[in-house]
């Protein structure tokens, strides 16, 4: 938050291996740990809810996903409820105090060419672009502060009241809950959003813990518009990059 | 207790502030926000929609918001006013030929009710360049001794070198402060 030069970018301290990139596997990363700045529910575990409760349900509210105590085995709702087309196209994660761009990824504009591809790859599995999975190496526990930005299309429809919550969980510990509400979003726009936040504060044993059980950190992405469930993604984490052969 | 007594008490207590950024297209609301935050301002395009940043800056939690200032975009302006605390109404000074749309487009946003309450700064952009007018030539041009409604103040400044950026977002905030928050 300073007007001092920019830094050039720079890549490095992180890798996606998702099946699709793209869907909305960055948001799940953007949300990745919001700290401080933004609403925390990490008192609110007086009353819990199952998923299978609320597999039952109609449909999902935010309400709903606040009270989940782990990171869901399935899908809260089908990618068909998505009917906005509300598109995550970018996902970048800098460093504040360097200006260095840790990891940076973009889905390719459509391109005709590519729809058959695509199309291939959705018939296989429905769920691709719904999950991703990341690789990062311990350096990345110890960032300070960080920008986390989505940049996101959404359809012929405006969308009144688009807001998102993303949990991320350590087994059952939560780390992080993070809530934002977008609002208003105009028709066929294109949007982005950063935050900038601190990273959570973790003792030297947990971070040890998180390095030696790959993608035992896991997140939950839950895209609510008018208080109902739209979009579900889902996440996982190793920070072992680079010591994993060891 | 009114609404807006307790809606006040719940800013004050997570510090929150919401800015609104606008102004015509090309005025440079995107680059300004980029260099604020330290980010690389030499690929942007223009914006079709919004641009959020959340930040903390002297203790505050900023929520800000960039809308694109494009003539077709300017209508959905409105589904952002509620809650803002600070408008931030960008002008490109060097744009001499749109001066008067960008006067009458700020006076529509000043009679806004749900604007009533923010605190206006004006950013007289793009300093940097040799055919910019000064801040106080803006000033005459848009009318601003006029406004009687909202506090307000113009400042000179420049996306590309960052000048004066952040001066004028710690005025804009120390406003705001004053007059939401009560001192602790």
């Amino acid at each position: 938050m300073s007007s001092s030069p920019d830094k050039p970018p720079a890549n490095g301290g992180g890798s996606a291996q998702g099946k699709k990139k793209g869907g909305g596997f960055l948001q799940r990363q953007a949300k990745k740990k919001q700290t401080n700045s933004n609403s925390d529910h990490l008192d609110s575990n007086s009353d819990f809810i199952d998923e299978e409760e609320l597999l039952k349900k109609p449909y999902i509210s935010p309400d709903d996903v606040l009270k989940l105590r782990s990171c869901t085995e399935s899908y809260l709702c089908d990618p068909e409820a998505n009917v906005f087309s509300i598109d995550f196209t970018r996902f970048k994660i800098r460093d504040i105090e360097t200006g260095t761009v840790l990891f940076e990824i973009a889905k390719p504009p459509p391109s005709e060419d590519d729809e058959d591809v695509e199309q291939d790859e959705d018939d296989t599995d429905p769920n691709a672009g719904r999950f991703v999975r990341y690789q990062f190496t311990p350096q990345f526990l110890k960032l300070h502060t960080v920008g986390a930005t989505v940049e996101f299309s959404v359809g012929e429809k405006p969308v009144n009241s688009f807001r998102m919550i993303e949990r991320h969980y350590f087994g059952d510990k939560l780390l992080k809950s993070f809530d934002f509400n977008f609002g208003f979003c105009i028709p066929n726009s294109k949007n982005t959003c950063e935050h900038i936040y601190e990273f959570p504060k973790l003792t030297p044993a947990e971070m040890q813990d998180m390095i030696d059980h790959p993608y035992k950190t896991k997140s939950d992405s839950f895209y609510f518009v008018d208080d109902k469930l739209i979009m579900h993604n889902k996440a996982d984490y190793a920070y072992n990059g680079g010591i994993s052969a060891m | 207790m009114g609404l807006l007594t307790i809606l006040k008490k719940m800013k004050q207590k997570e510090k929150e502030m919401r800015l609104l950024m606008l102004g015509l297209d090309n005025a440079g609301k995107t680059t300004i926000l980029k260099k604020f935050n330290g980010e690389d301002i030499n690929t942007i395009s223009p914006t079709l929609g919004f641009n959020i940043k959340t930040l903390e800056h002297k203790g505050f939690k900023l929520n800000v918001w960039d809308v694109g200032g494009q003539k077709s975009l300017r209508s959905y302006w409105r589904n952002y006013f509620e809650s803002t605390d600070g408008l931030i109404w960008v002008v490109d000074s060097a744009d001499k030929r749109r001066l008067l749309d960008c006067r009458e487009e700020l006076r529509g946003l000043l009679k806004e009710e749900r604007l009533a309450g923010a605190t206006l700064l004006v950013f007289a952009n793009k300093q940097d360049l040799p055919g910019a007018l000064p801040a106080e030539e803006i000033r005459r041009n848009l009318g601003l001794d006029d406004i009687k409604t909202h506090h307000w103040m113009i400042i000179g400044c420049s996306a590309v070198t960052g000048e004066n950026l952040l001066y004028g977002i710690d005025w804009l905030i120390d406003d705001i402060a004053s007059r939401i928050f009560t001192m602790d």
